[in-house]
């Protein structure tokens, strides 16, 4: 069964009188360890998709799957709990807790899930080394760049064992070799563990690196 | 990594915003106590000055005698009364008065007086009268005299002429008289000489008596004098007597001052023919709080249950007082309340300019499976944290300050100073010692935090995850 199954999905932002259609008709489905780059130009409605599939936003109309269960449907604390043990999110930027070191950012996860100290600390520290970050475990991450950063952020996402991770436009806040190096690291944990990763970018460099691309052009899918 | 040690970081980050949250609790707290502190210590010194030093904080009494307060009202004077101090342990000292207005000539100069029939060695601890005894006057003959001396500057000259009449019981007052720049001691010493006045207060075997000043100057009265004291006694009976006039006294109730003269109880009793009869105990305590008065009220009420007398406290005795407390009491709340205000809009503009620069962050925890009430938790604990630092500061602060000025208080100067003296009061400002009103003031404080609170965190709860997100 696909991790992910959207059906029909519209979605209309109704704010300030102005109506604005920001998906429509979309419908996708999306199968474990894919790595796919949801791919459009500013505006068309990456981020707005990236939300619904996270369950941050709802549509206005038609379904959306996740596992087994219908995200669209959840509301309220179980919603947040369910995002909290089934998916991850990395954001553009500033996406870590600047009072937190960068192995604290990763246990937070893990502490609101209810792991115990000792065994959330092992885990911090082994998934910052697998994204190259061992040695800045008490890093804050004003002290990190911001490649380093996003790199972080995608093990604090990995730190709740999610069906999959989200990423909004990781890069677009990152050099080139920044970008580059946060890429090959997805790609490993893509291939090495089997990590879903949906990412939304308009950065043509990094569309060359995903393994399927799904086009999005004033919020219809063009190609998938 | 707790809840506690996240919110200690939280606080750390922004240490500016922190500090100035914090420290505008402390002030408040502070403001707020020292402001209640000088308010109840003016109460209790206005209190002690009025009640303690002269009317007593109860008063035991016919049941009649506050609708009638004449002679025939009167009460036996009992052994019982006389004992209070040493069976009841709040008591600190009682004394008897019989009271009566009278008509007071010499010469052919006549004029209303009251006269107190008092005990003078147990008066001497309570009203202390013997502390009013005019020991300097510038009578005719001393302002003269001190015109005359080649060594006294024109300046004190003119004063002195202005002075003319004027009496004091202490040096310092007469000093104070003279002015506010300190006078060279000889010439001090000179005027102090010339000034001088003789005079002895009564004691209770004596048959003279002691008038207070004004209504001496009024009467042109001297020490050695006679005076013709003509009243109604007891049930009808007509009074009079002539006295011997043994010293003036310089009484700080101006009211008191025209027309009190003090006779020995038993002559009082004599001249009105109330044999062995008062018209009042007056009595002082230990411990006058609200409490402490209600109590000893209803003590010495049982006390006494079979003796036909009933026991009074001040505030029944001296509703205008409680009225004048109650008043500014009232409009020193409304400041208070003004105050507390401008915290509550003080703690609540920081809060939202907190919640407004974490909307971001605040939209992240609660994206990566944060739940809301949890996050409102940690904020609202950040706020408790900043409040309770301010508020223990701020006692921390305030309270050696309270102490010192409750045992050493300011001493006012100037106008002030001699219109709260003219009024019978001590030109001081105490600040009350420690009390409830104290802790009230943090708690006040700590609950305007909570207040301030709520809205900015209804609004994290209510917070929407992906326009936070996007928030910068
Ligand atoms: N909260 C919102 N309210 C109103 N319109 C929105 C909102 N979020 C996005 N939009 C609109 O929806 C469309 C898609 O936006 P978005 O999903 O952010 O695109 P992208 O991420 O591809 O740049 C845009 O026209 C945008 O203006
Ligand atoms: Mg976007």
């Amino acid at each position: 069964m696909a991790v992910i199954e959207v059906i029909n999905v519209e979605k209309t932002y109704n704010e300030s009188q102005i109506k604005v259609t920001a998906l429509k008709n979309i419908n996708l489905t999306i199968e474990a360890g894919e790595f796919t780059a949801i791919v459009g130009p500013s505006g068309s409605g990456k981020t707005t998709l990236l939300n619904l599939l996270g369950g941050l936003d709802k549509p206005t109309s038609g379904r959306i799957r996740v596992g087994d269960v219908w995200v669209d449907t959840l509301k309220g604390s179980k919603l947040i709990n369910f995002r909290l043990h089934h998916i991850g999110f990395v954001f553009q930027s500033y996406n870590l807790i600047p009072v937190l070191s960068a192995g604290e950012n990763v246990e937070l996860i893990m502490q609101l899930q209810g792991v115990p100290a000792a065994e959330r600390r092992k885990i911090a520290y082994s998934l910052l080394e697998k994204v190259g970050l061992a040695d800045r475990y008490k890093s804050k991450p004003s002290q990190l760049s911001g490649g380093q950063q996003q790199r972080v952020a995608v093990a604090r996402a990995l730190a709740s064992k999610p069906n999959f991770i989200l990423a909004d436009e990781p890069t677009a806040n990152l050099d080139g070799k920044s970008a580059e190096n946060l890429l090959q690291m997805m790609e490993l944990l893509n291939k090495d563990d089997g990590v879903t990763f949906i990412f939304s970018t308009h950065d043509q460099r990094v569309v060359n690196r995903a393994h399927r691309v799904v086009v999005l052009e004033d919020g219809v899918i063009k190609e998938s | 990594m707790s809840y506690l040690k996240l919110a200690q970081r939280n606080l750390w980050r922004n240490k500016r915003r922190t500090l100035i949250t914090i420290s505008s609790i402390l002030f408040a707290v502070f403001f707020a106590a020292m402001m209640r502190s000088f308010q109840l210590g003016s109460y209790s010194l206005m209190i002690d000055n009025a009640i303690g030093a002269y009317s007593g904080y109860l008063q035991i009494q016919n049941p009649d005698y506050a609708d009638d307060p004449s002679l025939d009202n009167t009460i036996p004077q009992l052994e019982e009364i006389t004992a209070l101090p040493q069976k009841v342990s709040n008591v600190k000292a009682v004394v008897p008065r019989l009271e009566t207005f009278a008509l007071a000539s010499t010469g052919n100069l006549t004029k209303g007086a009251l006269v107190l029939g008092i005990l003078p060695e147990s008066e001497k601890n309570f009203s202390h009268p013997q502390s009013f005894l005019v020991k300097y006057r510038f009578t005719n003959q001393a302002v003269r005299n001190i015109v005359d001396n080649p060594n006294i500057t024109e300046a004190i000259k003119s004063k002195v002429k202005i002075l003319e009449g004027e009496m004091y019981p202490t040096e310092k007052k007469l000093a104070d008289a003279l002015g506010d720049e300190a006078i060279d001691t000889t010439v001090l010493n000179i005027i102090k000489r010339e000034c001088h006045y003789n005079g002895r207060f009564i004691s209770a075997s004596d048959s003279e008596v002691v008038v207070s000043s004004r209504l001496a100057k009024f009467l042109n009265l001297n020490v050695g004098d006679s005076i013709i004291l003509m009243s109604q006694g007891y049930h009808g009976s007509s009074a009079a007597g002539i006295y011997r006039v043994a010293g003036l006294v310089k009484i700080p109730n101006p009211e008191l001052d025209n027309k009190l003269i003090y006779m020995p109880l038993s002559k009082a009793q004599d001249f009105t023919g109330c044999y062995n009869l008062v018209s009042y105990w007056a009595i002082n305590l230990k411990n006058a709080s609200d409490e402490s008065l209600q109590n000893t009220q209803d003590v010495i009420n049982n006390m006494l249950d079979s003796k036909n007398v009933t026991v009074k406290t001040w505030k029944e005795l001296n509703r205008v007082l409680v009225q004048q407390i109650e008043s500014d009491n009232k409009s020193g709340i409304a400041f208070l309340v003004l105050l507390y205000f401008v915290v509550f809009f003080g703690i609540f503009g920081t809060v939202i300019m907190m919640i407004y620069e974490r909307t971001h962050e605040f939209g992240v925890l609660i994206s990566v499976g944060m739940q809301r009430k949890k996050l409102a938790t940690l904020v609202f604990i950040e706020l408790i944290f900043m409040a309770l630092i301010g508020v223990v500061i701020g006692m921390g602060v305030s309270m050696p300050i309270i102490h010192y000025y409750h045992v050493h208080p300011i001493a006012l100067t100037g106008n002030t100073a001699k219109m709260m003296v003219d009024m019978g009061f001590e030109p001081l400002m105490p600040m009350a010692p420690f009390g409830p009103y104290l802790y009230r003031q943090a708690i006040v404080v700590l609950v305007m935090v909570v207040l301030a609170s709520i809205y900015p965190i209804r609004r994290i709860i209510k917070i929407n995850v992906t326009d936070a997100i996007r928030h910068r």
